[in-house]
């Protein structure tokens, strides 16, 4: 029973971490989704970027992870990003409001780009 | 109305593991409904939001099941999902029950999400505790649109002659 519905992909650089998430980002993938990207929250020097392009699903289970990363970083002062949201979760962030947060941490984000 | 539903039933661990077979199962009944992608997927969404507070709160990590039964009527799928454990307090999520973007972020707590998610993108939630939880969800088929509507019209003409 190990046909996996999720999959993350973490590609470091010299300035971010870029991390992919595929599949369905349910109850049953938030272990491996919490494991996979709580070393990456904590590197502040870092931008964590989170491509969204092949996520099919996701619930509040997933949305909740999403701001708790959210909270994390913006203690920090360090960015979090999300990139390439596919329209059906757009519009759970829109729903639930979490979209309000995530383009509160790109404009900081601009912010921060532009200084450099 | 009542006459002409048609309902399936599906019992599954009250297990993360198993959710993803509550939306496979849902997916089938109403794309046979002529239900849209997005009504699929809102959906989808609200049947797996009950059954993950199953998951979470019904039998404290012990063993138990998730009961679904699908009611296919003319106008409306209902979905209900029941487990035998001890009660979620729905009453207390209903109060945190509202999107994010009211408060601060430092003072967002996410509990809450899934009951305001639940009567987001259904039609109608209900919600029993006594002997275990028992979550209705509703979804009205909303007839007339779009390629949907001829489906409709030959299906009922089709009725209407035998």
């Amino acid at each position: 029973m190990d046909r996996r519905r999720f999959h993350i992909v973490h590609d470091e650089q010299p300035d971010r971490h870029l991390v992919y998430i595929k599949g369905e980002l349910d109850l049953a993938a938030a272990e491996q989704f919490r494991r996979a990207v709580e070393p990456l929250v904590d590197d502040a020097a870092k931008l964590l970027v989170i491509r969204l392009d092949e996520l099919t699903y996701i619930d509040s289970t997933g949305i909740g992870m999403f701001v708790a990363l959210l909270k994390t970083r913006k203690k920090q002062g360090a960015p979090f990003i999300i990139e390439n949201v596919p329209p059906k979760v757009q519009r759970l962030f829109d729903l639930t409001g979490v979209s309000y947060f995530f383009s509160e941490t790109n404009d900081i984000t601009e912010r921060v780009g532009g200084q450099s | 109305m009542k006459e002409h539903e048609t309902v399936v039933q599906l019992s599954i661990p009250a297990d993360a593991q198993f959710i993803d077979i509550a939306r496979l199962t849902l997916y089938g009944l109403a794309a046979k409904m002529g239900f849209s992608y997005e009504e699929i997927e809102d959906m989808k969404v609200a049947v797996s939001e009950a059954c993950n507070n199953a998951v979470l709160h019904a039998y404290n990590g012990k063993k138990g099941m998730i009961h679904l039964r699908f009611e296919m009527n003319a106008h409306s799928l209902v979905i209900v999902i029941k487990d035998e454990g001890k009660g979620f307090n729905y009453k207390q999520a209903a109060k945190q029950a509202a999107p994010l973007s009211a408060k601060p972020l430092e003072d967002v707590k996410v509990g809450g999400l899934g009951l305001f998610l639940m009567e987001a993108l259904m039609d109608d939630v209900s919600v029993t505790t006594t002997s275990g939880t028992e979550v209705r969800l509703t979804k009205i088929r909303h007839q007339g649109e779009g390629e949907h509507a001829h489906e409709c019209i030959s299906s009922s003409s089709v009725q209407e002659q035998a």
